[in-house]
């Protein structure tokens, strides 16, 4: 994938998505927020990374899941 | 858990969505809820119970489920749930947890910090709680618990890391052996959610009606 910003795949209610959105909107990072839960494109390119949200696609290609120290979601 | 002033009164159950309507929602996973609807792995056994459950006098009639189609624990029990409703003749309902906070703030789980879905709650006739099953079975719990453990040890990370707690640097590689691990067990945690659900109801049904000499065995 090539990106310029990082992507962070979510959904809607997850407490460890909303939970790491605040901590970037807080520190002024800029994303791209992916709702897999609105469509199965972007779920299947969610599963292609992991199976649980949230997941960051670095720029440089490294890909994170989940948030330490809360409950995410799984989505497989 | 539900009391007598439990916001989900027989018209709110009402309002609820049909499993039809569900799925008609939903805009992920369609795939899925069909492959489990189609593979469920209620035996005749337990279909014979639930109907024994729905024929009883003063027995079970109502079952609502809190849902959200992206949930794998979702598509892979509810279209079971959806079996045991159209072979019982029990009413299944069911509401989205983003958009019925307020139903799913009733049955919270872990102590009351986790809205983990699904949930399904059995009601009688008159609308009166039997009983209800959260998430997945204890043996999926404990299946969870031993996996973390064993990957734990894998990655040398210290004794205790679960999900939330592993490192971020390292949380790659504790989901994917994870998942690797829990994988080949789903179909027995489908198994187990049967069970447990029958579990439940049984001894739900048998406290109220023992008194009556009704017989009712999960």
């Amino acid at each position: 994938m090539s990106v310029s910003l990082p992507v962070v795949y979510t959904i809607r209610g997850c407490d460890a998505c909303v939970k790491l959105l605040d901590k970037w909107q807080a520190e002024g990072m800029a994303f791209e927020e992916r709702r897999v839960e609105t469509s199965q494109v972007l779920m299947d390119e969610a599963r292609r990374y992991g199976a649980m949200v949230p997941i960051v696609v670095w720029p440089d290609g490294r890909v994170e899941q989940g948030l330490e120290g809360h409950i995410s979601c799984f989505i497989i | 858990m539900p009391r007598d002033t439990s916001v989900v009164t027989p018209e709110r159950f009402a309002e609820g969505l049909t499993y039809a309507e569900f799925l008609a929602q939903a805009t992920v996973n369609a795939d899925k809820f069909e492959h489990y609807h189609r593979t469920s792995p209620l035996t005749a056994d337990d279909l014979a119970f639930f109907a024994e459950a729905v024929a009883r006098p003063d027995g079970l009639a109502k079952i609502m489920a809190i849902a959200e189609a992206w949930c794998g624990d979702v598509y892979r029990e509810l279209p079971t749930v959806a079996r045991i409703a159209e072979a019982s003749g029990a009413e299944l309902r069911i509401f989205l947890r983003e958009q019925n906070p307020d139903i799913m703030d009733e049955f919270l789980s872990n102590e009351g910090q986790s809205r983990a879905i699904p949930v399904v709650v059995f009601y009688r006739r008159d609308h009166r709680y039997l009983t209800h099953f959260t998430e997945r079975a204890a043996v999926a719990h404990q299946d969870l618990a031993d996996a973390q453990a064993a990957v734990t040890a894998d990655l040398q990370l210290p004794a205790g890391t679960k999900l939330g707690t592993a490192p971020q640097d390292q949380r790659q590689a504790f989901i994917t052996a994870l998942i690797a691990r829990i994988e080949p067990r789903l179909p027995e945690w489908q198994r187990a959610a049967i069970q447990e659900m029958r579990s439940l109801l049984a001894t739900a049904l048998k406290t109220t009606e023992a008194a009556a000499g009704a017989r009712v065995t999960a």
